[in-house]
């Protein structure tokens, strides 16, 4: 009788089903940039964005995050109109804790609007129920 | 004469990979349909970019609202008013408007949690602009 040749694909599966969990669990830190932990504000009514960004964080303690990355004032207008001067119609994001003064997200936006965003928006949840 | 040779046929067991392959498929349409919640929802503003305002006769009905340090809500330079009746009023204001354009501002010391939910008040009862307004310092 003739031994007849099988592929394993078992371990093909395997690895495949691997790569799967593995860029589950990544995909969302390597495509946003919300990974401060931050209290924004719940709101009823909001829109969802799928685009790439820039965000700026603001924590209730007021440490600055540009990105994810830790920034102070005066670095952020020059990173930001950086940032900005690569795509003018690319989406600011100020994630602000909803403790912090509304001043100092105003002065937030107005950095954004200095280094010529043309887009900018206050992160928000989505109320439950 | 040659012995013939018994061949014992063993059945090999294969291992059913669909279930596999299925669970996997499964974890990839959950990944593809729950990748937009993970990011987050947000408002649009727009801050005025001009310091003075033109001057010009205006005739659209405006909504100024102005939240004080103390938790008022002033509508329009005139009343103080709650929160529940800026609800009912703003829909009615808003319906008479051309522009729909809310004009938020706040003083120094009033949370940004207080400004987000009038001015999502202010989305829910139809307002099309929403800006938000530096005060000038007296």
């Amino acid at each position: 009788m003739k031994n007849k040749a099988v592929i394993d694909i078992l371990p093909l599966a395997c690895v495949g089903l691997l790569l799967v969990v593995m860029m589950i669990m990544t995909a969302p830190m390597v495509m946003s940039h919300n990974n401060t932990p931050v209290n924004v504000p719940q709101t009823n009514t909001a829109e969802r964005k799928v685009e790439e960004d820039i965000i700026i964080t603001l924590t209730k303690e007021g440490a600055l995050y540009l990105n994810d990355q830790p920034i102070n004032r005066s670095e952020l207008e020059e990173k930001l109109e950086d940032l900005v001067d690569r795509d003018q119609y690319c989406l600011v994001v100020v994630r602000a804790d909803k403790d912090v003064f509304h001043k100092e997200v105003l002065d937030l936006l107005a950095i954004a609007k200095q280094a010529g965003a043309t887009r900018i928006a206050c992160a928000t949840k989505k109320k439950k129920g | 004469m040659r012995k013939k040779r018994i061949h014992h046929e063993v059945k090999k067991e294969g291992l059913i990979l669909t279930s596999i392959v299925d669970i996997a498929l499964a974890l990839v349409i959950g990944f593809i349909v729950a990748l937009p919640f993970f990011f987050e929802t947000g408002i649009f503003v727009s801050q005025p970019s001009v310091t003075k305002a033109a001057p010009g006769r205006e005739t659209d009905v405006k909504v100024n609202i102005l939240l004080t340090n103390d938790g008022n809500i002033v509508l329009n330079d005139e009343r103080i008013i709650s929160k529940e009746s800026l609800t009912t009023l703003l829909p009615k204001l808003l319906a008479r408007s051309v522009s729909k354009r809310v004009i938020v501002s706040s003083e120094e010391k009033v949370r940004y949690d207080d400004v987000v939910q009038i001015l999502d008040l202010a989305k829910q009862s139809g307002a099309a602009n929403l800006c938000l307004l530096r005060q000038r310092k007296k």
